[in-house]
């Protein structure tokens, strides 16, 4: 992660002539990729190019920041569409299961890939399904 | 007035034996007919495991039902009469005719576009049948 951060960098300060006092400066590790959130302020981080970009949101490679990088390129197809899917069965507890963590949390769509209208009805079922005991509310690691 | 139809889910204590779940079924039965509803389906998925403890039991019995019904009523009198009944830990009513019916909407539009133009190749799963069919 902080290596690709890192090529570019050395690159930076010799045309951040007019700003070298902050170009210079040693990098954190964890430097923003995209649209200079947080940045020093700088054109630096705006100027690495390769899976930060500026501004891309979600289902780009390794979600929107650089931050957090758990998984890192879902699929990015709707598996209810793909399927056909018109009706998300609350009772059906083996069709929401990969859509839930380990510790009993909905999976964000940028993860799974979902599309928004079968997220929202996932979610209602999966909300449905734990009223009923059949998936967790919280599992304890 | 349509028809709603309605799921309802309950669970007992895993060690209620049968008769006393047939008795609840049929008092269910019962008030549902007085209140011109119809089950329309029972059915028993016997003794689960629990996500979490409900009354302190990590197991359950799970029951199932189906009901069409005119009116909510129906629902408020299931509701009570478990919530007096000992062996039930838990109830869910679901409403579904709504669900259904924006469903069904869907399959029809989709298959009277699918009908409309002119059938292209089918989704990736299709034709990898038919590629592998070919081959």
């Amino acid at each position: 992660m902080s290596e690709e951060t890192q090529k570019p960098a050395p690159a930076a300060p010799a045309a951040d002539a007019p700003r070298s006092e902050e170009a210079p400066r040693p990098e954190t590790p964890r430097r923003e990729g995209g649209g200079g959130f947080g940045g020093p302020g700088s054109h630096g981080p705006r100027r690495e190019g390769g899976p930060g970009g500026p501004r891309r949101e979600g289902g780009g490679p390794g979600g929107p920041r650089r931050g957090k990088r758990q998984f890192f390129r879902k699929k990015k197809v709707c598996k209810f569409c793909v399927e056909r899917i018109d009706y998300i069965d609350y009772k059906k507890v083996e069709m929401l299961q990969p859509f839930v963590q380990d510790r009993g949390k909905i999976l964000p769509r940028r993860m799974t890939g979902t599309c928004s209208r079968h997220q929202r009805w996932l979610t209602s079922a999966i909300k449905r399904a734990r009223n009923i005991a059949m998936l967790a509310f919280a599992t304890e690691l | 007035m349509e028809a709603r139809q309605y799921d309802l889910i309950f669970i007992c204590r895993p060690d209620t034996p049968e008769a006393e779940v047939d008795k609840i079924i049929a008092t269910l039965e019962h008030s549902a007919a007085e209140k011109a509803g119809k089950i329309e389906k029972t059915e028993k998925w016997g003794t689960r495991r629990l996500a979490y403890r409900v009354d302190k039991n990590r197991e359950g019995q799970y029951i199932y039902m189906l009901l069409s019904g005119t009116h909510g009523d129906m629902i408020h009198e299931l509701e009570r009469r478990l919530k007096v009944a000992d062996p039930v830990i838990k109830y869910q009513t679901v409403r579904l005719d709504e669900e259904h019916k924006r469903q069904k909407k869907l399959t029809i539009r989709r298959e009277r576009r699918a009908a409309r133009r002119p059938r292209k190749a089918a989704p990736a799963p299709g034709e990898a049948g038919e590629a592998a069919a070919a081959s």
